[in-house]
């Protein structure tokens, strides 16, 4: 019933399946079927499938990785459910009674009221929670939208403000804090909101295109035809084309709505997801799924179309031991039925952005992209790498399959263009990722794929703690309204504005990569809330036409005791899930050395010890290919005023020595191509075995990073210790001992050295004279004048 | 306009070749010789020229079997000696005349006999070789011939000959001049040649040379080669060299492309004594070189830059037939290695590639591709290493130091640096000469100290205070050797050691440095 998330499980050893595709669902799905259900809802804002049966709900988590306990459960009396979603901080459950009451209900106290229209000609088409500071629940109604703020203790919803407005049917997702309202005849004439913690925006209105069928018959958009989705923290409207068999992409911006370009569609029936920023559409007629990454300007798939994969069907016995653990728990898993295995079946709901709900089963799956495969099956390494390197969910493997790509070209020697490319990918994408760090707005990034790795821990606190991190985002919100306490006076208009900027930056915060070019960013503390609060979360309220027909039944019921545990385990999560949200507020240093170990982008570091060290370590013969490959990383290294890492400056040495290319080498160490460094200098000196010139740099550079000691030492051992007793003394050396001297200049067996050289210590070491050194050479050297002076 | 059949007396420089295995039977001594200058002098005088080296050597030879004699030092004459290749000697004979400033360091006069040799080698391999491919000898002294007098032609003056004299003291023959460069413009360049050499196919282990003017700035040649090859670019190949009749500054070449090659003149070392074939018509080594095909790199203005950047070599004896092949060829002394010789041009870069030629199966077509290659990938970054480099470029005086007149000279690698040849012109004739008896005393001292104890290598330090007030300077320290002038300096010796210092710490990164 359910899975651990896939995206920190090593999956290398599914990839064996053999099975072409690109995308996967993991067996098993997470089941939600418990008999009576009546049906299921997915609450999007709290990240909860909702089951409903009889006069309870049960809510299962959906993040991963999901604990092993049984749904939670609440009454909510009997009467029909239009629709439901818990509240943001999960004390309340709004549940839509029908067209024209929501009823509230504390969880703790039981307590609960209906809110009526007061109207009869206007229709509640759906109600969604929100963080925007002004109110807490939307109604969003035939006649507009209704803001209301909750309050507990008064026990009613307070009317804040309501925007009058012609609404034929609405969409809403909780990622995107956006609710487009669609009107006209065709409804295809759209106003959107954003409903954020930064404030209310208001989008312009603007048209989608439909293309017509004939003369006389204008189609009419219906909501399924348009998704809400985000990528790499742009907002995106998708509109299904049926007739011009297109599929439109609108992006947000803050101020404007942008047509960008057109997907073809290959079935009449659509759906999309987003995963990882990769985008979906699946061809559900066709049964493939094409990918897209709309980061860059190209509209071409990534791959080709393929269908979409269920990993681990046939059986769950033979996956790992951990899931083979799981199914003692859950003992239903082997009992799945063979329809389960239908892709694209009939009962198939695709939940914005990476979920698919099999009302029919009860199950519910989620979507993974087979980064390997996709590697694999695309022989264009350069586009490979960039799209590995735009991956955050599975940041390590990304990253293994960039290092995996990396040392493969240079092992298959392919053409040094086409290598530097490649390594010019890499590097800029680590750059880039630095030079975020170095701003605001790379921590949040950096935070951002902090989230990702921590999503297993951090996630799977998740539904029971958002309240503990809403009020966390509360906190911020309150920071950033001090912030912004200036804007608050300005013309309304104005101030929407200012804040559409600054929405627009929030969700930025969200993604890992960032247009940087769009708009001029404005940040605040608000973004310093958990991110991944605001990423992961969306509503599509589910079978909503089919809830739409059930009656509503109005009841007051005491929450059971069910909810005392909720709370506690509540507070004991506490601590746990504020730390991953709050440490970024104090501590960017190991916020960012954490992004570094989650994020698919290579440093200089891994670059040498992952791939150039192995594959010095595997290649034989002339190593020339791999030295023109590290000059090459030099120079892009160089371009981005990235630090080359000293081994990689070790290994060029040895590289260089290896095939007796001393001239080049010492070109490389008087151009300082490579850096001078103590690693380096006795590299070189090592080296210069063969090569007294390489030697000689070894030395010289020694000098030059005042390395006295080792300089001296080496001078000695050389013989040079008249050389090495003046550098000694011009530095004063003070930590070899004289008898190195002495000893060499007696084996140079001149006496008029020897007599310098003691009488040198003589005059410059106090109490040298009474020292058995001196007493000793002293009797030598008058040993070695005495047949001199006989 | 021949200058070897007028000048003979008056100019006193005498250049020989000669085989001592060749010629052992009386009355077959002319067969010794091998390259005589003048080529007008009567046998009688070359016979008794190479007669007295022979002696010399076979005399010497008996106390220092190893080193035979170096230089004899005559009241008029300083004869220089250098055995190329072994019982192959090559001999200098040089007057000494101090009104006509014919004061020479033997060591340099031995430097320009080495350098011939080592070009000489380059493109045809080892005499020895020729004479054993031709016992006759025919072949290697037509080489000879034209090789050497086309490398003889550069140190034409005028009418006169001049070899290096002291004037040339702050120079040093047969090392590398390089362009200093920043870490990112060597980085620029490192992958620029990884690219060229990238361009010949396969495995084939190209090597190249890149130079910015008359300064080498990245090889992936031996010491020996590189050596070589620069020279060779120097004198042939780099834009100076390409345009004729301007001096480079940084090599003594003054006037016209005259050459000491004429038509007309019948040689004085007819072998005809021993070779019949040559008793024919066929004597002159113009003509030989007809018969012989001999190739000559070395003549001037025979290279020309072609549309596409690449250089060409025109080639005179081609159409005779041996080689069909343009592109000239050169031996590499490390791998002793047959290379093509590719040599491409852009504004101020030259990049000279070497392309095995046992790696080119279809040869010349299989070089156009290698260049159509180059021209693809390379052009662009070409193109911004000479911007980058020539954004850094000092122009002709940037390794120019105020004060300072120096030689700085590194053995261990061959690479040289001084002080630009217009601003030594300023020092006065005095410092001049001193330095270049210095210099002599430096050598001889150096020499020295490698018979007695190779691995050990001396230091050494003189200040001298010349008659004209002038300290001459000369360190040497670990294989590295400074040589300076300084004029219009102070008197005391603390001052000329400071200004040393100094020197050093600036410029050498301290390598000077003694206490």
């Amino acid at each position: 019933m359910l899975r651990k998330a896939s995206s920190a499980q090593p999956s290398v050893g599914l990839s064996g399946c053999g099975a072409l595709s690109h995308v996967y669902i993991q067996h098993p799905p997470l089941r939600v079927s418990i008999p009576g259900s009546r049906a299921l809802f997915y609450d999007d804002g709290n990240k909860l499938l909702l089951s409903i049966i009889s006069d309870q709900v049960f809510a299962w988590k959906t993040v991963p990785p999901v604990l092993f306990d049984a749904p939670t459960s609440d009454s909510i009396g009997e009467g029909p459910v239009l629709s439901i979603r818990y509240s943001l901080d999960a004390k309340v459950i709004g549940i839509q009674r029908s067209n024209l009451e929501i009823e509230f209900r504390n969880r703790y106290t039981g307590e609960a009221f209906i809110h009526k229209c007061k109207s009869e000609s206007e229709n509640i088409l759906g109600f969604f929670w929100t963080d925007c500071p002004s109110c807490d629940v939307i109604f969003v109604k035939t006649s507009g939208l209704d803001l209301f703020a909750y309050g507990p203790d008064c026990k009613a919803l307070r009317l804040v403000e309501t925007k009058r407005l012609n609404v034929s049917w609405y969409i809403y997702t909780h990622e995107s804090r956006l609710v487009l309202l669609a009107s006209g005849m065709q409804c295809k004439s759209f106003i959107g909101f954003q409903f954020s913690s930064g404030g209310i925006t208001r989008l312009p209105r603007f048209e989608m295109a439909i293309a017509k069928a004939e003369a006389n018959e204008k189609p009419v958009l219906a909501a399924e035809d348009v998704h809400i989705v985000t990528m790499y923290g742009r907002r995106y409207c998708l509109q299904v084309d049926r007739i011009a068999m297109l599929l439109h992409l609108y992006r947000f911006y803050r101020d404007a709505v942008v047509q960008q370009g057109s997907l073809p569609i290959y079935s009449s029936k659509i759906a999309v997801s987003v995963i990882d920023n990769v985008l979906l559409v699946h061809q559900v007629d066709a049964n493939v799924v094409l990918l897209y990454d709309i980061f860059s300007d190209s509209r071409t798939p990534i791959s080709a179309p393929l269908p979409l994969l269920l990993r681990g069907f046939t059986g769950a016995n033979t996956s790992s031991s951990r899931s083979n653990s799981r199914d003692t728990v859950h003992l239903e898993i082997s009992n799945m039925s063979d329809h389960e295995g239908i892709i694209y079946g009939d009962g198939w709901t695709f939940l914005i952005p990476d979920l698919i709900c099999d009302a029919a089963h009860g199950a519910l799956w989620r979507i993974h992209l087979d980064l390997e495969a996709i590697a694999a099956s695309n022989s264009e390494v350069l586009s490979v790498l960039e799209f590995l390197q735009r991956r955050r969910l599975e940041a390590s493997k990304a990253k293994q399959l960039c290092l995996a790509i990396a040392r493969t070209i240079i092992l298959e020697r392919r053409p040094i263009p086409i290598v530097a490319r490649a390594i010019d990918v890499l590097i800029t994408s680590f750059s880039r990722s630095i030079k975020m760090g170095n701003t605001l707005l790379g921590r949040m990034v950096g935070r951002e794929t902090t989230s990702t790795s921590g999503i297993q821990h951090v996630n799977s606190y998740r539904t029971r703690a958002d309240d503990s991190l809403t009020r966390n985002a509360r906190h911020g919100k309150s920071m950033h309204e001090s912030a912004a306490a200036s804007r608050v006076d300005e013309e309304p208009q104005q101030s929407r504005r200012t804040r559409t900027g600054e929405n627009e930056s929030l969700d930025l915060t969200t993604v890992l990569t960032v247009n940087r070019k769009s708009t001029s960013l404005v940040l605040d503390s608000e973004e310093n809330v958990g991110p991944e609060l605001m990423k992961i979360s969306l509503g599509v309220p589910l079978e909503k036409s089919q809830s739409n027909n059930l009656h509503f039944l109005g009841t007051k019921e005491c929450m059971g005791a069910e909810t005392s545990s909720v709370e506690v385990e509540q507070s004991t999560l506490q601590p746990q899930v504020l730390r991953p949200s709050g440490t970024p507020l104090k501590s960017d240093v190991s916020e960012q050395q954490e992004s570094q170990v989650a994020s698919p982008e290579i440093s200089p570091d891994e670059m040498c010890s992952f791939v150039f060290a192995p594959v010095e370590e595997e290649m034989t013969g002339d190593p020339s290919y791999l030295v023109a490959i590290i000059v090459k990383y030099f120079h892009s290294a160089a371009l981005e005023k990235l630090k080359v890492h000293p081994n990689l400056n070790v290994l060029t040495i040895k590289l260089l020595a290896r095939s007796e290319r001393y001239v080049e080498l010492g070109l490389f160490i008087i151009n300082k191509i490579l850096e001078p460094s103590k690693e380096v200098a006795l590299q070189l000196l090592e080296s210069g075995h063969h090569n007294i010139q390489t030697r000689k740099f070894g030395m010289d550079m020694l000098r030059q990073l005042s390395l006295h000691h080792d300089y001296v030492l080496l001078l000695l051992q050389d013989g040079y210790y008249l050389g090495a007793l003046r550098y000694a003394r011009k530095n004063q050396v003070n930590t070899i001992q004289p008898s190195l001297f002495l000893k060499e200049a007696f084996v140079s067996s001149d006496s008029q050295h020897l007599a310098a050289v003691l009488r040198f210590f003589s005059d410059f070491i106090p109490g040298f004279r009474n020292t058995s050194d001196y007493s000793t050479y002293y009797r030598i050297l008058s040993e070695m004048s005495s047949p001199v002076a006989a | 306009m021949g200058l070897a059949s007028t000048t003979t007396g008056s100019e006193g420089i005498q250049f020989c070749i000669f085989d001592l295995k060749r010629g052992q039977e009386e009355g077959q001594e002319l067969d010794k010789i091998l390259f005589f200058f003048p080529t007008d002098l009567p046998f009688s005088t070359q016979l008794s020229v190479i007669g007295l080296s022979e002696g010399l050597i076979t005399f010497t030879r008996i106390f220092s079997p190893e080193a035979a004699c170096e230089v004899i030092e005559a009241e008029r004459h300083s004869h220089v000696f250098y055995q190329a290749e072994p019982d192959i000697w090559m001999v200098m004979v040089v007057e000494k005349n101090k009104e006509a400033e014919a004061i020479w360091r033997i060591g340099a006069l031995q430097q320009v006999l080495k350098e011939v040799h080592s070009l000489f080698m380059m493109f045809h391999g080892s005499i020895r070789a020729l004479l054993e491919k031709e016992p006759g000898g025919g072949l290697a002294r037509s080489h000879l011939y034209f090789f050497v007098m086309d490398y003889l032609t550069d140190f034409l003056s005028g009418k006169k000959l001049q070899l290096p004299s002291f004037r040339d003291c702050l120079k040093e023959r047969g090392t590398v001049q390089m362009l200093t460069v920043g870490r990112e413009a060597a980085i620029e360049v490192q992958s620029l040649v990884r690219v060229v050499e990238s361009a010949c196919a396969g495995n084939a282990a190209c090597s190249s040379l890149v130079l910015f003017q008359d300064l080498l700035v990245s090889t992936t040649l031996s010491p020996d080669d590189t050596v070589n090859l620069f020279a060779y670019a120097i004198l042939r190949l780099t834009p100076l060299a390409l345009s004729s009749g301007s001096s480079s500054w940084s090599y003594l070449r003054k006037g016209s492309p005259a050459s000491l090659i004429t038509t007309g003149f019948i040689p004085g070392n007819s072998v005809s004594v021993t070779e019949p074939t040559y008793t024919s018509r066929d004597t002159s080594p113009g003509r030989q070189g007809q018969r012989y095909h001999v190739p000559r790199p070395l003549q001037r203005d025979k290279w020309s830059k072609g549309k596409d950047g690449f250089l060409v070599l025109e080639t005179s004896g081609a159409e005779v037939g041996g080689l069909n092949s343009s592109t000239p060829t050169v031996w590499l002394r490390q791998t002793d290695e047959r290379m093509y010789l590719c040599v491409f041009q852009q504004k101020n870069l030259t990049i000279i590639l070497l392309i095995p030629v046992s790696s080119m199966i279809n040869g010349e077509q299989g070089i156009s591709m290698v260049k159509r290659q180059i021209l693809e990938n390379a052009s662009l970054k070409i193109l911004k290493v000479d911007e980058k480099l020539s954004r850094g470029w000092g122009g002709e005086n940037a390794y120019h130091v105020r004060g300072y007149r120096y030689l700085l000279f590194d053995g261990d690698r061959n690479v040289s640096r001084a002080s630009p040849p217009g601003k030594v012109t300023t020092l006065s004739k005095d410092s001049l000469l001193s330095l270049n008896r210095l210099r002599e005393e430096v050598d001889l001292e150096k020499n020295r100290a490698r018979h007695d104890d190779p691995s050990h290598e001396k230091d050494l330090e003189v200040c001298i205070r010349a008659k004209n007030n002038a300290w001459v300077i000369a360190r040497v320290t670990r294989g590295k050797e400074l040589y300076m002038v300084l004029e219009k300096a102070n008197e005391t010796l603390l001052y000329a050691s400071d200004a040393v210092e100094k020197f050093s710490n600036r410029y050498c990164n301290g390598a000077f440095s003694l206490d």
